[in-house]
C-alpha cells in the first residue's frame, strides 16, 4: 500500500459530505480493480464543486513534496489523486500495468488526475513517457496538468524534455511562473531558444510575453547589449522594467552597467518594488 | 464503409439479412423538404445512432432537423476486432473524439457502453473486454450498457448478455438490448425473460428494433419499447405512425439506429413529419422523439437536459487532440429529400 500522506487525507475528508467520505472509504477497501473502477465512477458519487483552499493548507498537504498544489482543483480531481495512492504498489509489475491501464482507458478528466498524481507515485521514471507525452498534448486541460503546478517536471525531466514544455507553455500562451521550479531549472540551452525567438519576434515587429526573458537574463550575453539598451531607450514602460531587470539580474559586467544611466529602474529594483511578479499576470 | 452490395448482403448492418436484389425504390410522391415546415421548432434525440460511421453532413443536417442530442450505442463496426487494443480505442472514440465532434455541430452526444452480441462469441477477447469494460461503463456521459443481447442466440452470447446485466444492475445504468432479426419474436421473449431473471427492473430495459410483432409483449411487461426507423430492413415509417395510432406514446421511442448500412439519420425528424401530417397529436410526436428516450436515460443521472435545452453555440475553432473536425466521406445513393423512408 502506499503511503498516503495524512494531511492529504484530512483535508479531502474536511471537503466531502458524510455520504461521500463513506463512498470513498469503501473503494479503498476493494481490490485494484474494484478501485480502478471507483476511480472512473467518482464523479457518479462526489460533487464537482471547487474545493476551498486556503493559504493556511497550501503547500502542506504533501509535507515532503514541495511544489503540489491542489489550487483551483475540483472535489472529483482531489479524490481520485487520493484514490490511486491507494493502489498496491507491489508487485511492481502489476501496479504499473493498472496505471497504465488507466491512462489507456482514460477520458480528459481521468486523465487530468493521472497527470496529477505522477509526482506522488512510487517508480517515477516509469511514467516519464506518459508525461513527456502529455506536453505535446493539444488538449489544454491535459497539458496544463503536467506542466502547471506539478512538481514532476522538475523532478524528472531531462533538459530537452524540461525545455520543450517551458517553450509550448510559452506558445501556448501559459504563464510560464506556474511552472513549478521554473526558475531552478534555467539553462543555457533553453536560454538560446527564447533568445532566437525574442530575436525572431522583433524583427517581424512582433512582441513576446514580457515574462519570458527572466529565463535568459542569466545567460545574456554581450551580444545583446543593443537589444536590451533599445529597449531601455525606447521600449513601452513595461519593456524598460524587464530589460532593467534582465540587467540586474546579469553576471556580465558590461550588461549590468547598462543600468547606471537609469537611475529610477536601478533604485526601485534596489529596493524590491520592481521584480519579476510584477509581469505575473494571467494570460487571457 | 466501400462495401460492394455483396459484401452488405453476407454482413448486413445490425445483422439484418437484408434482400441485396431489392431494388432502391425511386419513385417518390412525398418530398422531405416540401414537409420540412411541418416540424419547425421541434426538438428530437435519437437514442440511437452510430455516428462513429457516419459524416459531417449527417451532424449538419440532423442539426438544421432539430436533433438535439443522441445516444451512441457500442456496437458492431462492420468486421471482428482482433485486439482488446482495438475495442479500448473505440470505446474512448465514444467518450471522446466523437462527443468532441458531435459538440462541434450543437448536438449533445451520449453513448452506451457493451460487448455487442456478435463479438460475444470470440470467447478469449470477450474475457478480456470484460476486464475494462467497468471502466468505460462509470465514465462521464454513458447512459446505458448497450445494445447488448442475441444475434445467433449462441451460448457464449447468453454468457455474456447476463454478464453485462449483472454490470447493469451494479452500476444502476439502464440497459439497451439489441434483438435479433433472425428468429426475433423468440430471440426478443428471450432477452426479456433473461432480464427479469437477473432482476433486473423492466423500466431500466429499453428493448430495441421492435416490429408490430413484438411491440404488444414488450409494452405488457412493463420494459420500454423502441423502434428502428430504418430503410429496408426494419421499421417504415408509415408503419410507425400505425402503431403509434394503435399504441399511443406511453413507453414507446424511435430511432434511426443509422450506421454504415444504408440508413437514415433523419429518420427521427422524418417520421415526426409524417406523424403530424397523418394527424398525431402534438404531444404524442413529442413523447415517441423525444421526451420518452429521456426519461428512460436519464436514469442513469448522466442526463442535464439544460446541456440541450438551452441554446448552444458550438466554437468551430475548437480542436481535439490538435484535430479539427473530419472531412465527410461518400454516402451510398440514396434519396435524402424523400419523406418516406421505406
Ligand atoms: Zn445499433
Amino acid at each position: 500500500m502506499a503511503n498516503v500522506p495524512t494531511n492529504l487525507t484530512q483535508f479531502l475528508f474536511e471537503q466531502t459530505t458524510k455520504k461521500e467520505r463513506e463512498w470513498l472509504e469503501d473503494q479503498v477497501g476493494f481490490n485494484d480493480l474494484g478501485l480502478m473502477t471507483g476511480f472512473v465512477a467518482t464523479p457518479r458519487f462526489l460533487s464537482k464543486k471547487n474545493i476551498s483552499y486556503d493559504s493556511k493548507t497550501r503547500g502542506d498537504l504533501v509535507p515532503h513534496l514541495p511544489g503540489f498544489e491542489v489550487d483551483g482543483w475540483n472535489l472529483v480531481r482531489l479524490a481520485r489523486v487520493w484514490l490511486l495512492l491507494h493502489l498496491p504498489i507491489e508487485p511492481k509489475e502489476q501496479f504499473i500495468k493498472n496505471i497504465e491501464t488507466l491512462f489507456d482507458t482514460a477520458e480528459l478528466n481521468e486523465l487530468v488526475a493521472l497527470y496529477s498524481v505522477l509526482p506522488l507515485l512510487p517508480y517515477p521514471s516509469e511514467w516519464l513517457p506518459r508525461a513527456t507525452d502529455a506536453v505535446r498534448s493539444n488538449m489544454g486541460f491535459v497539458f496544463d496538468a503536467i506542466a502547471l503546478q506539478n512538481p514532476y517536471p522538475e523532478l524528472y525531466f531531462p533538459e530537452i524534455a524540461w525545455n520543450q514544455l517551458v517553450l509550448k507553455t510559452i506558445f501556448n500562451g501559459k504563464p510560464i511562473h506556474w511552472i513549478y521550479g521554473m526558475d531552478r531549472r534555467k539553462n543555457k540551452e533553453l536560454a538560446i531558444a527564447i533568445s532566437d525567438f525574442i530575436s525572431e519576434r522583433m524583427a517581424a515587429g512582433r512582441t513576446v510575453p514580457l515574462q519570458i526573458w527572466r529565463l535568459l537574463s542569466a545567460f545574456v550575453d554581450v551580444t545583446m547589449d543593443s537589444k536590451l539598451l533599445s529597449l531601455l531607450v525606447s521600449g513601452t514602460e513595461a519593456e524598460k522594467e524587464v530589460a532593467a531587470l534582465v540587467c540586474s539580474e546579469s553576471s556580465e559586467p558590461r550588461i549590468r552597467s547598462l543600468l547606471t544611466k537609469f537611475p529610477d529602474l536601478e533604485l526601485s529594483i534596489q529596493k524590491g518594488e520592481l521584480d519579476w511578479s510584477k509581469f505575473e499576470s494571467i494570460p487571457e | 464503409m466501400c462495401q460492394n452490395p455483396n459484401e452488405r448482403s453476407t454482413n448486413p448492418s445490425h445483422f439484418e439479412s437484408t434482400h441485396s436484389q431489392e431494388e432502391i425504390p425511386t419513385h417518390r410522391d412525398l418530398l422531405w423538404e416540401d414537409y420540412q415546415n411541418l416540424i419547425h421548432g421541434m426538438r428530437f434525440f435519437d437514442p440511437h445512432i452510430h455516428m462513429v460511421s457516419r459524416t459531417t453532413d449527417d451532424y449538419q443536417m440532423m442539426a438544421k432537423a432539430g436533433i438535439v442530442a443522441i445516444i451512441e450505442p457500442a456496437f458492431w463496426v462492420g468486421q471482428p476486432r482482433t485486439g482488446l487494443a482495438s475495442f479500448k480505442d473505440y470505446y474512448s472514440s465514444l467518450v471522446g473524439w466523437e462527443r468532441f465532434r458531435s459538440s462541434q455541430f450543437g448536438i449533445k452526444h451520449y453513448c452506451t457502453m457493451g460487448l455487442n452480441s456478435r463479438e460475444a462469441n470470440n470467447e478469449r477477447l470477450a474475457e478480456e473486454v470484460m476486464e475494462i469494460l467497468p471502466l468505460f461503463a462509470y465514465k462521464e456521459g454513458v447512459v446505458g450498457i448497450g445494445e447488448i443481447g442475441f444475434d445467433d442466440q449462441t451460448a457464449l452470447e447468453e454468457k455474456y448478455y447476463r454478464l453485462q446485466l449483472e454490470l447493469a444492475k451494479k452500476t444502476k445504468l439502464p440497459v439497451q438490448i439489441h434483438t435479433p432479426h433472425r428468429d426475433k419474436k423468440r430471440g426478443t421473449e428471450r432477452s426479456m425473460s433473461i432480464a427479469l431473471e437477473h432482476g433486473l427492473d423492466p423500466s431500466f430495459v429499453v428493448v430495441d428494433h421492435n416490429n408490430e410483432e413484438t411491440v404488444k409483449s414488450v409494452l405488457d411487461q412493463g420494459f420500454w419499447a423502441a423502434f428502428t426507423i430504418y430503410p429496408f430492413t426494419k421499421m417504415g415509417n408509415e408503419r410507425m405512425v400505425a402503431v403509434v395510432e394503435k399504441y399511443g406514446s406511453e413507453r414507446i421511442m424511435i430511432n434511426s439506429s443509422a450506421d454504415w448500412g444504408i440508413s437514415d439519420p433523419l429518420a427521427i425528424p422524418k417520421t415526426a413529419a409524417l406523424m403530424k401530417q397523418r394527424g398525431i397529436p402534438l404531444e404524442l410526436i413529442r413523447m415517441v422523439t423525444y421526451q420518452n428516450a429521456i426519461d428512460a436515460f436519464a436514469k442513469s443521472g448522466q442526463i442535464d437536459v439544460t446541456d440541450f435545452e438551452t441554446e448552444f453555440q458550438p466554437d468551430p475553432n475548437a480542436k481535439f487532440h490538435g484535430n479539427s473536425i473530419l472531412r465527410g466521406g461518400q454516402q451510398p445513393v440514396i434519396n435524402k429529400n424523400s419523406l418516406l423512408i421505406q
